[in-house]
């Protein structure tokens, strides 16, 4: 079969987009299945036919037959656009990313550096929704958002080029080959330490709880969303998890070994989206465990804890590198 | 014509837009946004003449993070503040006058260059040259620069220190 390769990269693209959004619909279905056992709310346990797994199909129909209702003092285009911006960036961090070898859109050589560069642009979507709504709730959110995502992008950044300078590669591909005697996450003590940062970076990247006060529900309604409604609300809702699901993939494959695992070599997209959604239920588990901490606190452990200690990590990876020669582990 | 000259016709119009929106818009947040779409569109020229790692860098560096200060700066003081800001052009004439005299300064050398000029062909990994480059022969700049930063660090912390 000899397809012209713009055709077969934009019919792999199709692919993997539609079966990333069926993917996230059912991420939110198992993010409340997890909460509702959390805390023993039984109410989602029973909903829907078998076990629940009409939800998301019922939601989102629902969301597309909601009325879409625009504030009259918003500002429209802006108001309009926002959902969108957001979205688009959130979906394209998936371009990169290797399901198994030679299995993905596009194997970059630079595909961490582009996963973190497309995934800071989301910022830009959630601010305009903030201010494009003319609501001192959504603008106060957007204006958390920022304060946070200046402080978080950093940290983020630095423990995910420690994986990056073990392997010597920035390509995906050659970062999960560089795992196959060890994962990175059992190099001894850089590696937890670089996968506990990751995943404080990551929750507060994606601000799920303990770093949530953009959203905090008790003041501010439900933070720079608040006025989308109907499908609007909808593209905004898929953006977030699709974030939240991408960054679960790029730590199973910096720190898990992506697809590397026992059995045949077709079993290695199953390994890859297990540890992904590892990484997920993990970030979950804590999100519905701990209480939401001040904004003092948040900026506090980024700029006094994390920041530096990802820093000395970063060191402490280049003499590593320094001593025994760059490549594998 | 082929697929990529379509391409760069595409992005040179909406960079040229974006950017003559910038100064022409006279609401604050909207000169941001617009600022945030040149600065996108300016990495696609990057991607377009293959190099996507000056591509990623300023999406990372400019897009996400300048845009995003600034964004700071303007909802701290425009809208909880209460203050107005507009952007406004007084010297339109002036500027546009001084605009002209540089386009043709920059068209005298371009007209001389030959326009079809044939695409350089990638033999070499240019993220990996960069990188050769920066801490090979660059090293000393590259270490001025870092220490030109920490001077910026150090400065901006005696400004927001506390009075006492």
């Amino acid at each position: 079969m000899t397809l012209p390769p713009a055709l077969s990269h934009a019919i792999v693209a199709f692919i993997v987009l539609n079966a990333l959004l069926v993917l996230v619909a059912y991420v939110t279905l198992l993010e409340r299945k997890f909460a509702a056992r959390m805390q023993s709310r039984i109410g989602p346990y029973y909903v829907g036919r078998p076990h629940g797994w009409l939800q998301p199909i019922a939601d989102a129909l629902k969301l597309m037959m909601k009325e879409d209702i625009v504030p009259t003092a918003s500002d429209r285009w802006v108001y309009n656009l926002a959902p969108l911006v957001f979205l688009v960036p959130c979906l394209l961090i998936f371009a990169t990313i290797p399901f198994a070898p030679e299995l993905g859109v596009a194997d970059l050589n630079i595909g961490v550096l582009f996963f973190l560069a497309v995934s800071s642009l989301e910022i830009v979507g959630l601010f305009m929704g903030g201010w494009g709504s003319n609501n001192k709730y959504a603008l106060l959110s957007a204006m958390r958002a920022v304060n946070q995502i200046i402080s978080y992008d950093l940290p983020f950044i630095f423990a995910a080029l420690v994986p990056v300078l073990l392997a010597g590669s920035m390509q995906m591909s050659a970062i999960v080959t560089a795992q196959q005697g060890l994962w990175f996450v059992a190099y001894p003590v850089i590696g937890q330490l670089a996968f506990v940062a990751f995943l404080v970076a990551t929750l507060a990247a994606e601000n799920r709880v303990p770093f949530d006060i953009l959203e905090a529900e008790s003041e501010l309604v439900a933070g720079f969303r608040v006025e989308y409604s109907g499908m609007k609300f909808a593209l905004i809702q898929l953006g977030e998890y699709a974030h939240m699901l991408g960054t679960s993939f790029l730590g199973a494959l910096l720190f898990l070994g992506g697809w590397l695992g026992p059995g045949p070599a077709w079993l290695g997209p199953f390994w890859f989206l297990a540890k992904a959604i590892l990484v997920f239920l993990v970030v979950t588990w804590v999100r519905w465990s701990f209480v939401r901490i001040r904004v003092d606190q948040i900026l506090g452990i980024s700029w006094k804890l994390l920041l530096p200690a990802t820093l000395l990590l970063l060191m402490a990876t280049g003499f590593v590198v320094a001593l025994r020669g760059a490549g594998g582990a | 014509m082929t697929l990529e000259t379509v391409g760069f016709w595409v992005v040179a119009v909406v960079l040229l837009a974006s950017s003559l929106a910038v100064v022409l818009t006279p609401n604050l947040f909207h000169a941001v946004l617009y600022l945030a779409a040149a600065l996108v569109a300016t990495g696609v020229v990057f991607l377009l003449l293959d190099q996507p790692f000056l591509f990623a860098v300023q999406l990372l560096l400019y897009a996400g993070g300048v845009v995003t200060i600034v964004v700071f700066a303007i909802m701290l003081t425009e809208r909880l503040v209460g203050e107005r800001l507009v952007q406004t052009s007084r010297h339109l004439v002036n500027g546009a006058i001084v605009a002209a005299a540089v386009f043709v300064g920059v068209a005298g050398f371009l007209i001389r260059a030959p326009l079809e000029a044939p695409h350089p062909s990638q033999s070499v990994d240019t993220t990996a040259a960069i990188g050769r480059a920066l801490f090979g022969p660059f090293a000393i700049t590259l270490e001025l620069l870092g220490v030109l930063l920490v001077v910026a660090l150090l400065g901006a912390l005696y400004f927001a220190r506390s009075e006492e």
